[in-house]
C-alpha cells in the first residue's frame, strides 16, 4: 500500500530526457514547411527541363510540315504558361517565415492551398487540351511514314498515357497534397489559436 | 545569435524539462510529448513579445503548454489516452525491472484522472507552488486544494488498486 508521498517520489525518479535543443527544434518545425517548397520546386525544375527539351527540338531538328513546328511550339507555350504559373504558386509560400509571422504564413497556406486546387482543376484541363492538341498536329508528320500498326499503338500509348495523368495520377497526386496541406494548416490554426483568444 | 535567439535557447533549456514532463504525464507517450513541447515552445518563441512580465515566465509557458495538451489530443484525432499507455506498457516490457513496472504502474494511474486533473496532478507532482497552478489552471487558490486534495486520493486509490491486479 502506497501514500502519495511514495507515488511523489517515485515521479520524481523518473528522470526524462528532452533530446533535443532549442535550435533543433526550431529546425525541425520548419521541415516539415521546408518539404513542400522543395516539392514544388522539384515541380518547377521538371517543369523548365521539360521546356528546355521540347524547345531544344524545335531548334535543333528541321521539320517539313508546318505542323509539326506548331504542334510543338504549342507544347512548348503550354509549359511555360505552367511553369510561370506554379513558379507564381510557390512564391505564396516561399517569401514567409511561419516562426516569425504565423498569422501571416497561415494566410499564405490558405492562398496556396486554393490555388493549387485550381491549378489541378480547371486550369489542368486547358493545359491538356493545349498538350493533345500541340500533339495531333506534331503527329501529322512524324508518324505519316510509319506502319499504319505502329501508328496506331504510338498513338494509343499517347492517349492512354495523357489520360492516365489526368485522371488517377492527378486525382492521387491531388489527394496527398491535400492531406498534407491540411495538415499544416491544422496545426499552425491550433499553435496560433490560443492567442488569438487572448487577444 | 541574436538576442531573440539567446533569450529563447535560455528560456527553453530551463523549462524544456519540466514542461516535457508535464506532457509525458498528460499523454504517458514520449513521442506525442516531444510534439506537445515542441508545439508549446513554438506558442512561446512566436509570442514572446507578448509576455507581459506579470506573471512568471515558467507560469505563461506552463499556461500554454496546459492549453496546447488539452487541444492536442482532440484536433489530432488520436488514441484514446488508455490504449495508448497500455500499448507504451507492452512495449516496455525489455526494460522490466520493479521500478519500471511502478513507473508504468503510475502512468496508467494518471491516465486514469480526468484531462484537467492529469494536468494539475503532474503540475502537483513537480512540486509546482499552489498560486502557481491556481494562475496556470485558472481555478481560484481555495477551490484548488480542494481538488487537489481529491485527486491525491484518486491517484493513491487507482495507484494502489492496479499494484494489487
Amino acid at each position: 500500500m502506497q501514500d502519495f508521498e511514495n507515488i511523489q517520489s517515485l515521479w520524481q525518479s523518473h528522470a526524462v530526457e528532452v533530446k533535443i535543443s532549442s535550435e533543433e527544434m526550431l529546425e525541425q518545425a520548419k521541415k516539415e514547411v521546408n518539404s513542400i517548397r522543395t516539392k514544388s520546386l522539384l515541380n518547377i525544375g521538371g517543369m523548365v527541363i521539360s521546356f528546355l527539351a521540347i524547345s531544344a527540338a524545335l531548334i535543333y531538328f528541321e521539320f517539313d510540315s508546318w505542323t509539326t513546328t506548331l504542334g510543338i511550339g504549342i507544347i512548348v507555350l503550354a509549359v511555360a504558361v505552367y511553369t510561370i504559373l506554379l513558379y507564381r504558386e510557390h512564391r505564396l509560400i516561399s517569401r514567409n517565415d511561419f516562426t516569425e509571422h504565423p498569422g501571416a504564413f497561415l494566410t499564405k497556406l490558405h492562398e496556396y492551398q486554393v490555388s493549387r486546387f485550381n491549378l489541378y482543376n480547371r486550369l489542368f484541363w486547358v493545359y491538356v487540351a493545349a498538350i493533345s492538341l500541340g500533339f495531333v498536329l506534331f503527329f501529322f508528320e512524324t508518324l505519316h511514314n510509319l506502319d499504319t500498326w505502329l501508328q496506331i499503338t504510338i498513338l494509343l500509348f499517347t492517349v492512354l498515357w495523357m489520360v492516365f495523368c489526368a485522371t488517377i495520377l492527378r486525382r492521387a497526386f491531388m489527394k496527398r497534397e491535400k492531406e498534407r496541406i491540411d495538415l499544416l494548416i491544422e496545426k499552425f490554426q491550433r499553435i496560433s489559436a490560443q492567442f488569438n483568444e487572448q487577444a | 545569435m541574436d538576442q531573440k535567439d539567446l533569450l529563447f535557447k535560455q528560456i527553453f533549456d530551463s523549462n524544456s524539462k519540466k514542461i516535457f514532463h508535464l506532457c509525458y504525464g498528460y499523454t504517458g507517450d514520449a513521442d506525442a510529448a516531444n510534439d506537445l513541447l515542441q508545439e508549446t515552445f513554438l506558442k512561446v518563441w512566436q509570442n514572446l513579445d507578448k509576455f507581459r512580465q506579470k506573471s512568471l515566465i515558467s507560469t505563461w509557458i506552463y499556461r500554454i503548454a496546459v492549453n496546447t495538451c488539452l487541444t492536442y489530443l482532440r484536433s489530432e484525432k488520436r488514441q484514446a489516452k488508455d490504449e495508448l499507455t497500455d500499448s507504451i506498457i507492452e512495449s516496455k516490457t525489455e526494460e522490466f525491472s520493479e521500478k519500471n513496472e511502478q513507473i508504468a504502474l503510475l502512468y496508467k494511474s494518471i491516465s486514469k484522472l480526468e484531462e484537467n486533473d492529469r494536468l494539475i496532478i503532474t503540475m502537483v507532482l513537480d512540486e509546482l507552488p499552489y498560486n502557481e497552478i491556481a494562475e496556470i489552471s485558472g481555478i481560484s487558490e481555495g477551490n484548488l486544494r480542494v481538488r487537489i486534495h481529491r485527486i491525491k486520493q484518486k491517484l493513491t486509490e487507482l495507484y494502489n488498486q492496479h499494484a494489487r491486479l
